[in-house]
Parts: C-alpha cells; sequence; structure tokens
C-alpha cells in the first residue's frame, strides 16, 4: 500500500510542477470528427503550423488539446485517408473546436496532398506499434471472403499465424493467451468462432485497431506479449444509414443513425452463418438435426450532454453453436458491454470512467446411451477504469488512472441426472481481485527526443471462499487451508515499469528504443495449437505464479518518397518467467487439484522484423519479413533443457498488394511464406499390447513442412447511384492450390500391416468466394 | 472426455475442405529401448512377461525379442518370489506364481544387458461386468456401432479400469480406459468409442475387462492420448510407464473377466 501512496505522491508532484509551467498558456481544444457521419477520428493529428512542436494526435474518443501562448495560429488537422483542414485560430482564452474532416475521394486522378505531418510513424516515441483502420483491411483476400481483422494482423511483422486459417495468433514468441484483447475496453477472452477459423469481430463495427507489440503504454496491463485494442463505430449522427454483405459463410447487416442529431447516435451490426440451413434442406433426419452456426451482435449508442459530458454505451454477444442431433451440443461465446463517460474538466483535463462486464462461458450438453449431462464452465469480470489525460503544454501530456477488476472462475458444473454414469458436481471458483495504478508521460524534449514512459503499479489478489492446497512433486495434496469468502488467500503485487524514447536522426527517419514490463495473471491452459473453446483459464494461486515478461526493442524507421514509403526495422529480445504448460496425462477437465497437474518453466524469444509498406497511390501494399526464435524451458520437459517452443517459426514473409485498376476494378493479392513450426515426430516404433505404438525422443524436435500460399481477390464498385452503393468481391484462397501440412500423423500402412507410415492432412486448396456488399 | 469424441465430426465439417495424402518424413534413428509388458491376473496362470525392443520407424513391423534376462517376480504379501523361465524368444513365463490374488502387491525385476528395471502393481478388488450391450450412433449418415460395458462402480474408492474389446476373435487395435474421477459410486455404461472398426451384425463381440490400479490407467490413458489423436492438437509423448529406468511399457496385477454379445 505504501507504494500505492508513493505514486500517487508522484503523479501530483509531477501535474504541480507542469501545470505551474504552463500557466501563462492558453489552450484549444475540441474533438475530430468525420465530417459526414460525426464519427469521432482517433489517432488524428492536430499541430499549429507556427509551433513545429507543437503536434498532438487525438484519443480515443477524438478528443484534442494543444496549448500555446496568446497569439493567432494555423491549426491543421490530418488524418489518413482525410482531407487536410486549416483552421485559423486566435488564442487569446481557451477555446473549443470541434474540426470535421472529409473523406477524399477515391477517384483515380487524385492527387496525393503532401502533408507535412505524415511521418507519425517516425516521430511518436512508442516502437512495435501498428495501426489498421477498416480501410486497411478492406482489400486484403481473407478466406471465405469473410473480412477479419485478426487474420489480417497476421500479416504484419512480429505477428504470425496459429495455425492455418486461423485467427488465433502469436506476437513476437508468445503464445496466443499471451495478447490482451480488447473491444471497447473490456476484454475478449475468446476472440474466435468455429474453432478458430473466425475471428469474433465483425469487421463492420470496427472502426479502429492498435496492436502493441511491445511497447505499450502504461495504461494498458494483464497480458505478456501484446495488446490489441479494438474500438468499435459510434454510429453516424446524422443520419440513416444501413449497411450490409452477402457471403458465402454469413451475410451482415449494420443499421446506424442519430438518437438525436448531432448529439447522439446509434449502431447495430450482426452478422450470422448459414451453413445450418444447408443441413435443414437435407432430407436425412441424420443431417437435418444437427446445428451450427455463429452469430455476433455488436450494439453501441453515445450521447453527447454537452460539450463537456458524453456517455456511450457499448455490447458484444457472440455465440457459436454446434448440436449433433440431440445427442451431443456445445455453444460458447463471449458477452461484453460497457458504459463510459468521457467528461471534460476543463481544456487540458480529460477523463473517461468506464464499467466494464466481460463474460466467456461454454455449454456441453451429452445426452447419449442413457447419460443426460450438463457442463457449464464460465469467466466473468467486472471493472471499473479510470483514465486522465492531462495535457499539460503543447510538448508534454501526462495520462493516469486507476483500474479495479473482480474476476470469477467457475471451471466447471457438471450436472448429471441420476441415472447418468456421471456424478453432478460443482467446482470450487476462484475468486480475484486485479487492480492496477498507472502513470505514464509523453514528452517532447526537443525537435528530435521524445520520451514515452510511466509505471504501472499491478496487483493481484485471490480471496475466498475455498480450499487451497499444497502439493508435493508427485502432484499429492500435501496441506489444505481453507478460506473464508472475501478473505485473502495471497497476493501479488508487481511494479511494470515502460518506457520509449525517439530519437530523430532527420526529418525523415529515426530511432527508437524503449524497455517494458508486463505481468500476466490469468493464465490459459492449452496445449493445442488450434484454438478449443473448451480450454481452460486459471488464475495466479499460491502455485501459480504471475508470468512476467521483459523486452527491450531498438528500431530504425524511415519514411520515403515524401512520406508515400514507409519503411521500419526493430530487434527486440524478450524473456519470460513463470511460463506454465502441462504434465504429460494431465486431467484438466472439471478437476478441483488442476494445479497440480502443472509445470512450470522460462521461455525467451528474439528477433528481426522488418516492414516495408507504400502507403498511396494506386497501388499500395507492404512487405513483411520477420527472423526470430522462440524457445521455452520446463522443468519436467526434454531433461529440463530449452527447445524450440511451438510458436517459433524462423522466417516469416508476408506480401501484400493492392492495385486499383480502373474506377470500378479493384485487385489484390497476399503472399505468405513461414518456415515449419516445430512438430513432435516419433523416432521409433514398439509393440504394446499387439498394437504398433510410436516411441518419442524429444519434444519439438522436428518441424513441419514450409508453409506457403497465394491469395487473390477482386472488387468491382457497382454503379453509383445518389442513394445507394454496392460492390463485388470475388477471392480465391490458395490461388496454386498447395498442400500446405496442417498435420502430420504417423500409422500402420493400411496395405500392408508390417509397414509404418506418415499421413499429411492439409485444409483449404482453393478455397473460391464471393460476397457482394451495400450501403444506403 | 467423450466430448472429444463427439467434437470429431465438428472438426469434419472443416475438414471436407481436407486432403491427405501419405508423405515421407526424415526422421532419426533411436537407440533400441526396451519394452517390458507384463501382467499378474486373477485368472489361472501361468503369467507372461514379455520383453522386446524398439525398432527404427522405417523398418518393418517386427520388434526384436530380448533373450536371456533375468526375471523374477515377487508376491510380496505372500513373500513369494518366482524366477521366470524363458519359454520362447522373448517370451518368460512364472512358474510358483500360478494364481493372481486381489490386494496383493507384486513386484517385478528385469535384469538385461546389465541393466535393472523394476516395477510394481497391486491386483485391486474385482469388480462385476454385468452385461455387454450396443450403441448406435448416427450422424451426419455415418451410422456407427460401439460395445458398451455395463457395471457397477463400487463407491468411497477410486477404480480404474481398462478393456480390450475383439470382434469375432480379432483383437480390435486400440486398449480402452475408464477412471471413475467423475463416477465415482455410479452404475458405469461405458462406450468403446471406435471410430475405425464398425460392428455388424452378426459380429460376436467379446469385451475383456480389467480392474487396474493408478498407475497402469495413468499408463494406458497417455497412451490413448498419443495415439487416439489424429489432429495432432496434443504434442504426443510417451505414455507414463511404472516401470523404472526408461524402460517403455507396463506391469499390471489386474482382475480380468469377459462379457460377451452378439450384434442382431
Amino acid at each position: 500500500m505504501t507504494k500505492t501512496r508513493s505514486v500517487l505522491l508522484l503523479l501530483f508532484i509531477f501535474l504541480f510542477i507542469y501545470s505551474a509551467q504552463a500557466q501563462t498558456n492558453h489552450t484549444v481544444s475540441g474533438s475530430i470528427r468525420e465530417k459526414k457521419s460525426g464519427e469521432s477520428l482517433i489517432g488524428a493529428t492536430v499541430y499549429l503550423l507556427e509551433i513545429p512542436k507543437s503536434g498532438t494526435m487525438s484519443n480515443s474518443y477524438g478528443f484534442y488539446s494543444i496549448s500555446a501562448p496568446s497569439g493567432t495560429y494555423t491549426m491543421i488537422t490530418s488524418f489518413a485517408g482525410y482531407q487536410q483542414d486549416t483552421t485559423r485560430i486566435t488564442l487569446d482564452r481557451n477555446i473549443n473546436i470541434v474540426v470535421g474532416l472529409l473523406q477524399k475521394s477515391t477517384e483515380l486522378e487524385e492527387v496525393v496532398v503532401s502533408s507535412k505531418k505524415r511521418n507519425e510513424n517516425v516521430i511518436r516515441p512508442l516502437a512495435g506499434v501498428q495501426k489498421l483502420s477498416v480501410s486497411d483491411i478492406r482489400n486484403v483476400p481473407v478466406i471465405f471472403g469473410e473480412k477479419d481483422v485478426l487474420k489480417t494482423i497476421q500479416l504484419l511483422p512480429g505477428v504470425k499465424a496459429a495455425g492455418e486459417g486461423n485467427s488465433g495468433f502469436y506476437v513476437r514468441g508468445g503464445a496466443a493467451d499471451q495478447n490482451l484483447i480488447l473491444l471497447d475496453e473490456a476484454t475478449v477472452y475468446n476472440p474466435s468462432h468455429l474453432l478458430g477459423f473466425f475471428s469474433a469481430f465483425n469487421s463492420d463495427a470496427i472502426k479502429d485497431l492498435t496492436l502493441y507489440k511491445g511497447a505499450m503504454p502504461a495504461e494498458y496491463g494483464g497480458r505478456l506479449s501484446s495488446v490489441v485494442d479494438i474500438k468499435m463505430n459510434d454510429g453516424n449522427n446524422k443520419d440513416y444509414h444501413v449497411s450490409g454483405g452477402l457471403g458465402l459463410i454469413a451475410s451482415r447487416i449494420t443499421v446506424e443513425g442519430p438518437i438525436v442529431k448531432d448529439k447522439g447516435s446509434f449502431i447495430v451490426s450482426g452478422r450470422r452463418t448459414y451453413a445450418d440451413v444447408f443441413l435443414k434442406l437435407s432430407s436425412d433426419s441424420t443431417v437435418n438435426n444437427n446445428s451450427l452456426y455463429f452469430y455476433d451482435l455488436n450494439m453501441k449508442a453515445n450521447y453527447t450532454f454537452n460539450k463537456n459530458n458524453r456517455v456511450y454505451l457499448s455490447g458484444y454477444f457472440g455465440k457459436d453453436v454446434f448440436g449433433i442431433g440431440g445427442q451431443f451440443s456445445i455453444d460458447y461465446g463471449n458477452s461484453t458491454g460497457t458504459v463510459r463517460w468521457n467528461h471534460i474538466f476543463n481544456s487540458r483535463l480529460f477523463s473517461n470512467t468506464s464499467f466494464i462486464y466481460s463474460n466467456y462461458n461454454y455449454n456441453i450438453d451429452l445426452t447419449s446411451n442413457g447419460n443426460d449431462l450438463l457442463l457449464k464452465s464460465k469467466i466473468e469480470d467486472l471493472s471499473l477504469k479510470q483514465d486522465f489525460q492531462y495535457y499539460v503544454s503543447s510538448r508534454s501530456k501526462i495520462n493516469f488512472g486507476f483500474q479495479v477488476t473482480r474476476h470469477i472462475i467457475s471451471p466447471a458444473v457438471l450436472n448429471a441426472t441420476p441415472g447418468s454414469s456421471f456424478n453432478s458436481i460443482d467446482i470450487q471458483k476462484n475468486y480475484s481481485f486485479e487492480n492496477a495504478a498507472y502513470l505514464g508521460h509523453e514528452y517532447t524534449v526537443s525537435d528530435k527526443i521524445r520520451f514515452n514512459y510511466g509505471l504501472r503499479f499491478s496487483s493481484f489478489i485471490v480471496t475466498g471462499p475455498g480450499d487451497f492446497y499444497t502439493y508435493d512433486s508427485a502432484g499429492d495434496i500435501t496441506q489444505t487451508k481453507t478460506y473464508e469468502s472475501g478473505q485473502i488467500v495471497t497476493s501479488y503485487f508487481n511494479l511494470e515499469p515502460r518506457f520509449s524514447v525517439s530519437i530523430q536522426t532527420n526529418e525523415n527517419s529515426s530511432v527508437k528504443a524503449s524497455y517494458t514490463r508486463n505481468v500476466q495473471n490469468l493464465h490459459l491452459l492449452s496445449n493445442s495449437a488450434t484454438s478449443n473453446p473448451t480450454d481452460l483459464w486459471i488464475p495466479s494461486s499460491p502455485n501459480v505464479k504471475p508470468e512476467i515478461a521483459d523486452q527491450v526493442s531498438l528500431g530504425y524507421y524511415r519514411n520515403f518518397s515524401d512520406n508515400n514509403y514507409e519503411f521500419s526495422t526493430e530487434v527486440y529480445y524478450k524473456t519470460m518467467q513463470n511460463q506454465i504448460d502441462y504434465k504429460n496425462g494431465a486431467e484438466l477437465r472439471a478437476n478441483q487439484n488442476v494445479e497440480s497437474q502443472l509445470l512450470y518453466g522460462q521461455g525467451r524469444a528474439y528477433g528481426l522484423e522488418l516492414f516495408l509498406k507504400k502507403k498511396a497511390g494506386r497501388f499500395t501494399g507492404w512487405l513483411s519479413y520477420t527472423l526470430s526464435k522462440t524457445e521455452i524451458q520446463i522443468n519436467g520437459i526434454n531433461q529440463d533443457s530449452w527447445y524450440p517452443a511451438r510458436q517459433d517459426q524462423t522466417n516469416n514473409i508476408a506480401l501484400v498488394g493492392v492495385y486499383q485498376l480502373s474506377k470500378k476494378w479493384t485487385i489484390s493479392a497476399n503472399w505468405v511464406y513461414n518456415t515449419g513450426t516445430p512438430a513432435t515426430f516419433p523416432s521409433g516404433k514398439y509393440s504394446v499390447n499387439g498394437q504398433t505404438t510410436f516411441y518419442y525422443t524429444e519434444r519439438n524436435a522436428y518441424r513441419m513442412p514450409d508453409y506457403n500460399r497465394l491469395d487473390f481477390a477482386a472488387t468491382l464498385e457497382g454503379k453509383k447511384h445518389k442513394k445507394w452503393q454496392s460492390s463485388w468481391t470475388f477471392s480465391l484462397y490458395n490461388v496454386y492450390g498447395r498442400e500446405n501440412a496442417y498435420a502430420i500423423t504417423f500409422r500402420n500402412d493400411p496395405d500392408d500391416p508390417n509397414k509404418t507410415q506418415a499421413l499429411q492432412t492439409s485444409l483449404f486448396r482453393w478455397v473460391p468466394s464471393v460476397t457482394y456488399n451495400f450501403k444506403f | 472426455m467423450k466430448t472429444l469424441k463427439f467434437l470429431q465430426p465438428f472438426c469434419m465439417l472443416v475438414f471436407l475442405f481436407s486432403c491427405t495424402k501419405v508423405i515421407s518424413v526424415n526422421l532419426n534413428n533411436a537407440n533400441p529401448n526396451i519394452v517390458i509388458e507384463g501382467i499378474v491376473s486373477d485368472g489361472p496362470g501361468p503369467y507372461q512377461v514379455k520383453i522386446t525392443q524398439t525398432v527404427n520407424f522405417s523398418d518393418p513391423n517386427v520388434f526384436p525379442p530380448i533373450t536371456g534376462a533375468t526375471i523374477k517376480i515377487t508376491d510380496s504379501s505372500l513373500g513369494i518370489t518366482d524366477s521366470l523361465k524363458e519359454l520362447a524368444p522373448g517370451t518368460y513365463v512364472t512358474q510358483k506364481i500360478q494364481q493372481g490374488i486381489t490386494g496383493h502387491t507384486y513386484q517385478l525385476y528385469v535384469l538385461s544387458n546389465g541393466q535393472t528395471y523394476t516395477a510394481s502393481s497391486t491386483m485391486p478388488a474385482k469388480v462385476n461386468l454385468d452385461s455387454v450391450t450396443f450403441y448406435i450412433t448416427n450422424i451426419f449418415g455415418t451410422k456407427s456401432t460401439s460395445a458398451i460395458a455395463n457395471f457397477q462402480d463400487p463407491a468411497g474408492i477410486a477404480n480404474y479400469y481398462t478393456f480390450t474389446e475383439y470382434v469375432n476373435g480379432q483383437a480390435i487395435n486400440q486398449t480402452f480406459n475408464f477412471s471413475d474421477r467423475l463416477s465415482d459410486g455410479k452404475y458405469i455404461r461405458r462406450q468403446l468409442f471406435n471410430d475405425s472398426s464398425y460392428i455388424n451384425p452378426g459380429d460376436q463381440v467379446a469385451v475383456e475387462m480389467h480392474c487396474v490400479d493408478n498407475q497402469v490407467w495413468q499408463y494406458f490413458n497417455t497412451l490413448g492420448q498419443a495415439k487416439g489423436n489424429n489432429s495432432q492438437a496434443i504434442t504426443p509423448a510417451n505414455p507414463l510407464s511404472n516401470i523404472s529406468n526408461n524402460a517403455l511399457g507396463y506391469f499390471s496385477a489386474q482382475t480380468v473377466q469377459t462379457g460377451l454379445a452378439i450384434l442382431e
């Protein structure tokens, strides 16, 4: 607790010093919006022409604030894909200006306006940050034609796909559960549908995505390797619009409009698959009584009470259902809800208060062979998050705040009918508080040197009620302690320093360095390469220590040709402590003593990333290359020695190109290549009970074959009517039909029982798709 | 758990887009390792211990016997030690111990090529196998029949079972197992879910049920995980053996009972 106090004290000293310094200045503040729809724009650049160092960026709610001495200035606002706005302002007092930006028309003959400040990527101190807007993902070909933000980020350096067609991903050697995925600030525990083949996010509902691969600002925490911060659209506050699409797998529809014109808006976006509709068409009762579908629904509303107060409500509901004719069914999904209140205390102090709810659950119903049982599992979070942004001066901004989260994890409740072969059980729930206070400072020292540093103080408090066990090395209970409701079982406190600096070497290039420590207190027990909806989340506990990662990175950023090309390279080195694996034969399901099944170790990851992007013109796209190594060492596996982790891919290349052929046609392609992932293959065989059994000598000592694939898409814009817009997208996944290895298994040769053979399974050769999109 | 079996057709839908082919993989060779299989049961003796060794993956499925080993089985409850006789190359049989007894602990000692391997197993109380019945599932038009072992699990103690299934006298290439961890004291209808061979009307099915101790069950449980998983979702590993010194295989003192049924 003394630590918390000293952090707060430090905070007030900061505030005091900086407010004292800045007193002679006046402030221009307000919000930046898309002119036609009123959508707030995140990350738009605002600066005063007369003060070159004065640049700031609009925050996640579109708010900006710049302070300067009294005078008359030219305020320039720009945002990628939008026309630059120039406003003359007179700063003789604090003023409020709402800036509306117009989207650039996609006319071919458009000359790219060279705005002076398109080198944000160079000057921003944070290293390892990638932003994607929906326009970035619009033209990238994807499987089944379903636009997918999580699959598109896998084409960026340092990010790797967790398997063919999978929306799970690994960032800089981290596991899939080490990514913090936030949707309007709520944690999404399972970001995928249909065993990972689709992401949980309907891209029609998404405004903006930011990926932090390393140097995340101090306001983020809770996961080891990355933050994916996804913001939903606010909805058009001028007119009503409907847009949607019909695809091969799913259809989407979005309705948005004003609640009160210019004051409030709503958006509702839904998506559902229809494979089950085809099942229903079958006359075969063993086919038509099966169900298989997923849907998701994004809803958001906001209302501006006055220039200082705005409230947002957002909700997400996603569900997957799979059932086999009354014998077996599983449904799972995330629900999240966020209530946010933006309050502007004064032109320099912005506040956001969020109440966040997040839930992930699954239910399995099994009715067969006289057994009737229902298994339920759930993880539920309730959070209060308070963020302040204090715009001290044109060169200095302080972010501070805190978050309190209550986690309740119910690993398994098994309800069985009396005649069933199973007993009803209720595995003890886990209760914990995850709290954090943070302070961050964005500071421009000079024209050339910028800092973004901060400190996050996090705590994880496990509370009763419940029994907590101590285990011996064999996994047998040596001691049981019983705790009352609310009684503290164990607490972990961690300081997470975050530090980034950029040093501009000339107008177009910079060098960035960073150090970050991250702590993770919720751990996913997953041994599978594909995402499994029934994977188990466990909290830190007396036995399970928080995972800790330390990362250093060094990068060089350079823009060319009037900022039309951007190039960056980064090297990183990361160490991970208290990594978790489980024993061979571990019983994870409905097991009170799941912690007795775990093994602990450490990880290290390092690599080199290269990124070259062409941002403007008829041809746009990027090339990304990653050279990396990820190893783990787990006590009890591979004679305790280091071995390649599942996410280790030595070389990783992604090439994305979008070319606007004519006013009507846009074509795009992407090509990916990666070294095969480590795999465990047998080194011999023997016989047990007359059955051929394979003999393994080393974990992950082999590799799957290298992977490569080309995808292609073409978009045809329909004739533009005054109101109605439409387009067709045709795509082909895996153009050259390469049989990439999804799995390699070993078996007796069916034709010659005296021999054994290796069998390769490949997914998805030549998957064509067509999608029709409309908007009115 | 059974859920995983049911998830397979779920995955199959995705696999509609999939294809398989036989490939050649360049696998390392490993030094031959000893494989010991030994059983003492409550059925009539003599009991057998088989010793073979591993071969390279590319070799034919011929597993060389290890001859000339010294093998002893001790019934520590009775204090009897039996030196086994090599009946055929690699196959050793008991001489003194001709009747395994429930509740007794048996110790195996193997000395081969200068290396010593030991194991210990306790024969649990017998659980009666009431009957063998059938259960038919029909998923996406694919009908499959599995045998069901019906028995009453005794309450209050941990019980572990393994099953061997024979269709028309031919053993199915799979060892089934069951633990009462979630089913203590219940009447068990254990489905021997077999996705590769189907039972047809008129077939005679024999199910051999064994009550085994925890370590032997763990062996077959991990063996099943390494073998039964075709999606390679789980990193395969050698099953957890109850024999020391990195030997492969198992030594089990178990009860045995067979149930018969004919599919109509």
